[in-house]
């Protein structure tokens, strides 16, 4: 069966979030990735929540183990110079490097991109820095969080008067840099197979957020800057657009855009017994009774529990659906039917559920995603293919800690 | 328009008849250099134009529009004609990629016309799942791709974050798996197609929220505005808001750090030198983050976020300014690295200003695309490109097809 990235070998640095996914989706496009890690200073991620109740050390996270799946793994104790030689070595030996350190970390190991080159003229070299590799904030730290802040998107969510609030989440460390990322990173490889070239490829991870709100920048220049204020669930044209809550406690979307499907759901409502004086026409008419509108529809939703609101909505065509828990997700049937999650074993954790690319490839389907690597699981694998390492060489690198 | 063959895909072309869900993967390739012509004038859905909206002398523009179509060129073709539907077998006889919106036909449904093309389908909830309804909002993605239920304040509910990030998300992806394709046919010689689900897409993006429930049993609810833990979250200053991570996923040394300069300024932060604070059990309770929060607002109430911005960064803090659109256009390191790009558009007038590239190729830079093409502005170019002659052109024009 073929694949996108079959053949592709990435020595893979990344860790925590944002370059974990990007080695992730590589995987999962066939390409082999060797993850450098090491007990001397692991993957922040290994130590982090949730675990399953009764286990815990660098094997035992569910996090880690959801962005690294079909990855193998290379103890490697880089505060060593031995290390970084091997490192060089592998280096060589890749198609690929990917890394997402602030700028410096791998120039000091001497395996910039300069350093790779030397050893792999053809080598596609990726880099995530926060703010990117040059300017005057390249050294600056931050996290998912921070990035989505510095990035505009946090001040743009929200409600008017209230603390912004963004998406609760690390999203640009989940989207949009990663994504951004794979989009150059494969580009990059489709012109290496076009002109025998490589490339140097750089993802700021700010740049690639501000992109994620671009049409705000077009309003600011264009003198729309007062359509900028946070508007929760609300759009000029959609009424009523929101979420609304259930008699079971969970939550459903109702967005009506046209005329027809409000005067649906408005019907419902004065069937079910709502005395009110239900606007028609334009959008525009409905607009101005927002609140009004959106008040009655949540009375009516409240009688009712989500499996019968979403019932009820669908036969009258009015577009809604669920806001999906992660429980729901698990279970929800369009996922499952498309191949969506996949069960994995893995020998501390247990079954686990991991999550596929949002895409399936045809003809071939969906890959069969394999178990999240243990931490130097395949030291001994790389180091005798790869680099023709002997037995004994191999015993007395991990006795000196350096592979580990 | 600039030079697109010293792209990456400098010789790719890309024929686009997405929908708001697909629209932005079209951009991304065509700023690696591909030729993008995006084909107006399919049947669709009456969805109301995308906030921000610009009331210009010819009616109202989506800024989302203008953003996403960026760099596209236009051909408006009516499809439902015989006509039609013989230039569009032809256009994508001639693509590479073809990026659509479903309504067409099946994902690798185009192999009698084009054997060599990659077909990227890119719909809501995955080819051959449209709903009885439509348009498919971005709230409703949202929702159903997971990201919604973990935002929002504790009293509102699940609320989006700004920008249609479900379409931002499947762009993304469409222009993944366009790749994807790209690369596997330099290989095997024949073309590929990819079904993207704009709800997993989402799902992408579900953070420990998914592991949890299946190692713990556990529903992570939203964390709305209160601090998960004292030195975690966005706090308020002098002239905004800032965002902080000194906690856990940070260093104990940012904590440290963090105390210090508290106590170089704010009296009242001596409290957060008592040993019960150097715990990270102490520092998630409610009292810990209420407490801590009281203190450095107290701290903040006299700097700017550009000021905290510059100190945190200085003493190893992860702290960064809740930026707001207007303190990005000064961000000084944006600036620095020339980030943002203008251009002249016909109906939103001169200096629009525009986001670079979100990435950048040593050996092929990604370009400077210009505005969005007017919907038909570039038909007679694209029929000619076909190879029709000036009178077949001028008669499809004349009887309204095109």
């Amino acid at each position: 069966m073929s694949a996108p990235l079959a053949g592709q070998r990435i020595l893979d640095f990344c860790w925590i979030g944002a370059g974990a996914l990007v080695t992730k989706a590589a995987a999962e496009l066939g390409a082999e990735v060797i993850r450098i890690e090491s007990r001397s200073h692991p993957d922040n991620l290994r130590l982090t929540p949730p675990f399953r109740p009764g286990t815990d050390g660098l094997e035992a996270s569910g996090y880690f183990a959801s962005r690294n799946p079909d990855k193998k793994s290379f103890a490697l104790n880089m505060t060593h110079p031995e290390a970084r030689r091997i490192a060089l070595e592998l280096a060589a030996k890749a198609n690929i490097v990917t890394s997402n350190f602030r700028p410096g970390v791998m120039e000091r190991w001497g395996l910039s991109y300069d350093d790779v080159r030397a050893v792999n003229p053809e080598v596609a070299y990726l880099v995530m820095p926060m703010q990117g590799s040059d300017g005057p904030h390249r050294s600056y730290i931050g996290f998912g969080a921070t990035i989505a802040a510095l990035g505009g998107l946090v001040s743009l969510s929200g409600e008017p008067g209230r603390i912004p609030i963004g998406t609760g989440t690390h999203y640009p460390d989940h989207v949009p840099n990663p994504g951004h990322a794979l989009v150059g990173l494969l580009a990059s490889i489709y012109h290496r197979q076009r002109s025998g070239r490589g490339q140097l490829v750089e993802l700021s991870q700010l740049e690639s957020t501000v992109n994620a709100i671009g049409p705000a920048l077009l309003a600011t220049s264009t003198g729309n800057r007062d359509q900028l204020q946070p508007s929760g669930n609300r759009a000029p044209g959609v009424v009523p657009r929101g979420v609304y809550r259930t008699a079971d406690e969970a939550w459903v979307v109702i967005a009506c855009s046209s005329d027809q499907q409000w005067e649906s759901l408005a019907a419902r409502l004065v069937d079910d017994g709502f005395e009110f004086d239900f606007p028609t026409g334009t959008a525009a008419q409905r607009d101005s009774r927002r609140d009004e509108i959106e008040e009655s529809v949540a009375r009516w939703v409240s009688k009712f529990d989500r499996a019968e609101m979403l019932g009820i909505l669908g036969r009258e065509a009015v577009p809604s659906g669920p806001v999906n828990t992660s429980a729901d997700l698990l279970v929800d049937p369009r996922l499952n039917a498309r191949g969506f999650w996949q069960i994995v074993q893995h020998p501390v954790i247990g079954e686990m559920p991991m999550f596929s690319l949002p895409f399936i490839r045809l003809p071939e389907g969906r890959p069969t995603l394999t178990r999240p690597p243990l931490l130097g699981e395949h030291t001994w694998d790389v180091a005798s293919e790869l680099l023709g390492m002997d037995r004994e060489r191999y015993d007395e690198l991990v006795a000196a800690e350096i592979l580990y | 328009m600039s030079d697109r063959s010293s792209g990456a895909l400098g010789s790719v072309r890309v024929l686009d008849l997405t929908d708001d869900h697909g629209a932005y993967a079209g951009r991304l390739l065509g700023m690696l250099g591909a030729d993008v012509v995006r084909l107006e004038g399919q049947e669709t859905g009456a969805a109301p134009l995308i906030p921000p909206i610009h009331l210009s002398e010819l009616g109202p523009r989506s800024l989302f529009d203008e953003f996403v179509h960026a760099g596209k060129r236009s051909a408006r073709i009516d499809l439902t004609t015989d006509m039609g539907a013989d230039i569009l077998r032809r256009l994508v006889g001639e693509a590479d990629v073809l990026l659509d919106d479903g309504r067409g036909r099946a994902p690798g449904g185009w192999t009698d016309v084009n054997p060599r093309l990659v077909h990227v389908t890119i719909t809501p909830f995955g080819h051959g799942n449209s709903p009885d309804w439509e348009p498919v909002d971005d709230l409703i993605v949202l929702g159903a791709g997971g990201l919604l239920h973990l935002g929002g304040y504790q009293d509102t509910g699940p609320m989006a974050p700004f920008g249609r990030q479900s379409h931002i998300a499947a762009g993304i992806f469409g222009a993944v798996a366009a790749l994807a394709g790209l690369i596997e046919r330099e290989q095997t010689g024949v073309g590929n197609a990819a079904d993207v689900s704009a709800q997993e897409s989402i799902a992408q993006a579900l953070e420990d929220s998914l592991p949890a429930y299946a190692l713990t049993g556990k529903i992570r609810e939203p964390q709305g505005d209160e601090a998960r833990e004292a030195g975690t979250g966005i706090y308020a200053c002098a002239d905004g808001y800032v965002s902080m991570v000194a906690g856990r996923l940070g260093t104990a040394r940012a904590w440290t750090a963090l105390v210090e300069w508290m106590n170089e300024y704010e009296s009242t932060a001596r409290v957060l030198l008592e040993p019960r604070w150097g715990q990270f059990s102490f520092r998630q309770s409610t009292e810990a983050s209420e407490t801590f929060r009281r203190i450095f607002e107290t701290f903040a109430a006299a700097k700017s976020k550009t000021e905290l911005y510059v100190d945190a960064q200085r003493r190893g803090i992860a702290l960064s300014p809740v930026s707001e659109v207007d303190d990005l256009l000064a961000n000084e390191q944006l600036r620095a690295r020339s980030f943002f790009h203008q251009f002249d558009h016909p109906l939103l007038g001169a200096g629009v200003i525009v986001p670079g590239p979100p990435f950048r190729l040593s050996g092929t830079p990604p370009q400077t695309t210009g505005p969005a093409a007017l919907p038909g502005s570039d038909t007679a170019d694209v029929l000619r490109e076909l190879g029709l002659t000036e009178e077949e052109i001028h008669s499809l024009v004349e009887t309204e097809l095109v």
